[in-house]
């Protein structure tokens, strides 16, 4: 009895002394804008992230050289934490001016040496970053990343005498301003690293400088950011920013209906004949491009009219109406939205066109099945399903279906064990050159097996090039062989992003690059 | 000295019982956990356990299970190690293939360069010192940090699930033995078994849809305070409640049949006696069984309950870890597992001796 009344006085002292927990819910919701995110971010060290959720979440904490400006048909480049920039005569050494009233949120001036370091960490083979390539075109940056030249003072950057930032490239890049609106360009305080170690990106350490801060960080369950106070620019006009991190694409939705939400995206494909009526629905297009590749080392790709009638008889049109999400279709490996975009490119569906091109081919060298190799998600099967039919139907080619999981899927695509594949391209910049570049033998990401030299000279031609006609028709040039007389690849659409916003949001920011800025949006009062 | 010993056992045994469920309380009213009541709950269990092992004479037993648990979690880390580099795919494969300098770099980072042998040596030599290694996927993460900060919202889940499956499955097993063959008997077990039969990605959206939309009464996801907790609490503990009720129901009706019930009967005892002292114990031992893979199971958590609602518990780590080839952290979860499943069947062949003094462990 003795020990009840002990526990039982214990315990009610512990409910005394204890306070409710503060929770994310306990917010003013004027002052609060709500975002979910698929996947806990792996990690908020710009110069190592990869993904989508940590980049979201850096660019509204922290700023660049340059930002991205959509007021324009297509991207473009403004100034941020750069004054402005000029470029020598050659294109080859780019000057930045640094503004000279930026802070970082432990009240310290940012300084060109900031850029210095960050580059030379990210570049650093010890850092063992994944997007250490966004800088590459920089001279001797690449060798200083293979461990060739161990000394940073070798690669071409350079602080100025009125403390500029000079950097000398390896080849004239007109695009190279794009580059540094990417997260891993950014600036970034070494010496706060070097005290707190792994530890540096949990809130309380963190050092910033864009208009927001971190506040708190509980992982896999939510971020919130505050206003920063000292952010040199335009006061943002929200306080807070809450994501909270919800991996299923229902939960997101159960939430934006039950009100916790502002935002609901990605929207689930079989949702979308029901909320593409809603008034707070919107979409627009993306620089993404869902496509189709032959692997030409594969015995029965290996007849160049084969792979132009596969590419005749099939219609774009019938995949994206049964997709149902508005894509538009592309005959261009170009997406739509990004410049030398050119939408008479490319083989169309024809197929008497792709009867006559068989019947050009003697029939003992005909394949008489045809492996399609995709990752297993709904949508992906439903789109090779409906290109197996199409391939029946038309030209009465039989195809086998082949599915894997991701990882699994990856390793065959490497391996080249693969004969039809499936894959996506997103913009890492907005520039032709990341999609045409792509296909170039010495790219790390054609798994096609196709080498074209004329392609790749072409390719390396109009990258040096500003966007001129030539440069376009360059472009078109390479897309003719890619796509019509070699037939390697088939794109299919380009991608879209559907969303719900809430009607008490106001510019929200909707572009080609999913690229979201929270310092322009405002809450209705 | 054994007087001491009940003293004492008389004094902690409602102490850790009582801090249990008061600390289940706070945090289910969303409160902070005093640090001094979880210290309360952990020493007044202990001792509790060591006391009810020096009582029984069980402490070779316990210490021999103890040894086997370290020798079946090196098995188990072994193989597991071993089974996931024959997985196709590596953990820096992506959509984006990487230029070979920088492959090489992170393959040097996390040692991927080196020998399998050599990988092997070196992450027993951390784990013999209580290190995880470094998650793959989130970088620069320890996997201890990580399963820290996720192990204890599935344990909080878990406990809510348990308590729901214990307490509504063993009264509705016992009224449905009692009351055999009647309309609340059979009522009771159709409704158990589609408890057991419709998985909970079914019934949670239902509980959704009626709860949150329809009614109102209940939040739709996240992980914020008792409002949220109740839903998947209840999705989480209805498959176990079910498969409790059942069995408990099944064991009394077999215990009834035996001989000494009917000798207690014939002496006379009321029937109420008869059965919460003769049978009800007895029957319990099925459910005991049960109950051992069930608390590893549940307290790990569980993916499809916290993917529908959003919450940040170690369930998702299994299977997503998995997917990014996050070796250290797939190491981690099967090694929290595989102890949690360990250690709750000890206590649950502990427990056996209490419930039948027959069973002699040794």
């Amino acid at each position: 009895m003795k020990g009840l009344f002990l526990a039982l006085f214990l315990s009610l002292c512990s409910c005394f002394f204890t306070k409710k927990q503060s929770f994310y819910t306990n917010y003013n919701l004027k002052e609060s804008f709500r975002y979910p995110i698929l996947s806990e971010p792996p990690t908020l060290d710009w110069n190592k992230s990869t993904d989508r959720a940590s980049a979201l979440i850096i660019q509204n904490i922290m700023e660049g050289l340059t930002e991205y400006d959509f007021s324009e048909k297509e991207p473009q480049v403004k100034a941020a934490l750069a004054k402005n920039w000029t470029n020598s005569k050659d294109n080859k050494v780019w000057t930045f001016f640094i503004k000279d009233n930026v802070f970082w949120t432990d009240g310290e001036r940012l300084t060109a040496k900031h850029f210095l370091s960050s580059w030379e960490r990210l570049l650093n083979p010890k850092t063992a970053s994944e997007y250490a390539y966004f800088l590459f075109p920089i001279k001797k940056a690449r060798k200083y990343n293979q461990g060739i030249i161990k000394d940073f003072k070798e690669v071409g950057v350079k602080i100025g005498k009125q403390g500029e930032l000079i950097v000398e490239l390896e080849k004239a890049l007109f695009y190279f301003p794009y580059l540094l609106t990417h997260t891993s360009t950014f600036p970034i305080r070494t010496d706060v690293i070097e005290k707190k170690k792994a530890l540096w990106t949990e809130a309380e350490n963190i050092v910033t400088l864009g208009p927001y801060k971190l506040y708190k960080w509980e992982h896999d369950k939510a971020l919130v950011l505050i206003k920063n106070d000292s952010y040199y620019g335009k006061a943002p006009s929200i306080k807070n920013i809450i994501f909270y991190i919800i991996p299923e694409e229902t939960t997101i939705m159960n939430l934006y209906q039950s009100g916790r939400l502002d935002v609901a995206t990605p929207l689930i494909s079989r949702d979308l004949p029901f909320l593409t009526k809603r008034k707070d629905h919107y979409f627009h297009n993306i620089l993404s491009l869902y496509y189709y590749g032959f692997n030409l080392k594969a015995p029965n790709l290996k007849n160049k009219k084969v792979r132009q009638a596969i590419i005749h008889a099939i219609d774009r049109k019938e995949i994206v109406q049964l997709l149902n999400r508005g894509n538009p279709i592309s005959t261009s490996f170009l997406p739509q939205g990004l410049f030398a975009y050119n939408p008479k490119i490319g083989l169309n569906f024809d197929p008497e066109k792709a009867r006559k091109l068989l019947k050009e081919i003697p029939p003992q060298s005909l394949p008489s099945k045809i492996q399609i190799f995709y990752n297993t998600t709904s949508d992906h099967k439903m789109i090779a399903e409906n290109i197996q039919s199409q391939l029946k139907k038309n030209i009465n080619l039989n195809i086998e279906l082949n599915n894997q999981e991701w990882k699994t899927y990856l390793q065959r695509l490497k391996a080249k064990q693969v004969e039809i594949f499936r894959l996506g391209w997103l913009a890492d910049y907005p520039d032709p050159d990341n999609f045409m570049n792509l296909m170039a033998s010495f790219s790390e990401n054609n798994h096609t097996g196709w080498k074209n030299e004329r392609y790749d000279s072409l390719i390396l031609k109009a990258m040096v090039m500003k966007n001129t006609n030539l440069r376009k028709k360059l472009y078109d040039q390479a897309q003719k062989i890619l796509l019509e007389e070699e037939a390697v690849v088939f794109p299919i659409f380009t991608d879209v992003s559907h969303i719900l916003i809430s009607p008490r949001i106001k510019n929200y920011p909707l572009n080609v690059m999913s690229y979201i800025l929270f310092k322009h949006i405002e809450v209705k009062q | 000295m054994s007087s001491f010993f009940s003293w004492i056992e008389k004094l902690l045994g409602p102490t850790s019982l009582i801090s249990f469920f008061t600390l289940t309380g706070l945090s289910f009213f969303y409160y902070k956990i005093p640090f001094f009541l979880v210290f309360i709950f952990i020493i007044s269990s202990l001792v509790c356990f060591f006391i009810f092992i020096i009582k029984k004479n069980l402490l070779l037993y316990v210490l021999g299970r103890i040894l086997e648990a370290f020798l079946t979690l090196f098995i188990v880390s072994s193989l597991t190690f071993l089974l996931l580099r024959g997985l196709p795919g590596g953990p820096f494969d992506q959509e984006k293939n990487l230029a070979p300098e920088i492959q090489a770099n992170i393959e040097k980072k996390y040692h991927l360069d080196k020998s399998l042998t050599w990988q092997y040596f070196y992450y027993m030599k951390g784990l013999s010192r209580g290190y995880l290694g470094e998650s793959y996927k989130y970088t620069d993460r320890n996997i201890s940090d990580i399963l820290k900060d996720s192990l204890p919202v599935s344990i909080q889940l878990g406990i809510y699930a348990l308590i729901i499956a214990f307490a509504v499955g063993i009264p509705l097993g016992v009224f449905a033995a009692r009351k055999q063959n009647t309309f609340f008997d059979q009522s009771s077990m159709l409704l158990s078994i589609s408890g057991v039969s419709l998985p909970s990605f079914v019934i949670a959206p239902i509980f959704i849809l009626f709860f949150s939309f329809y009614l109102g009464w209940l939040e739709p996801a996240l992980w914020e305070g008792t409002l949220f907790y109740i839903l998947p609490s209840v999705v989480l503990g209805l498959r176990p409640a079910s498969i409790i009720a059942r069995l408990t129901r099944s064991s009394i009706l077999d215990i009834l049949s035996h001989d000494y019930v009917r000798t207690a009967r014939a002496k006379g005892l009321n029937e109420t006696s008869i059965f919460y002292k003769h049978i009800l114990k007895n029957a319990f031992l099925p459910v005991l069984t049960f109950s051992a893979p069930l608390i590893a199971g549940i307290l790990t958590g569980s993916f499809i309950i916290e993917k529908i609602f959003a919450i940040p518990g170690l369930g998702q780590h299994f299977i997503n870890s998995v997917t990014n080839r996050d070796y250290p952290l797939i190491l981690g979860t099967v090694l929290i597992y595989s102890s949690l499943l360990i250690l709750s069947n000890l206590i649950v062949d502990l427990l056996y001796t209490y419930f039948d003094p027959r069973i002699k462990l040794s």
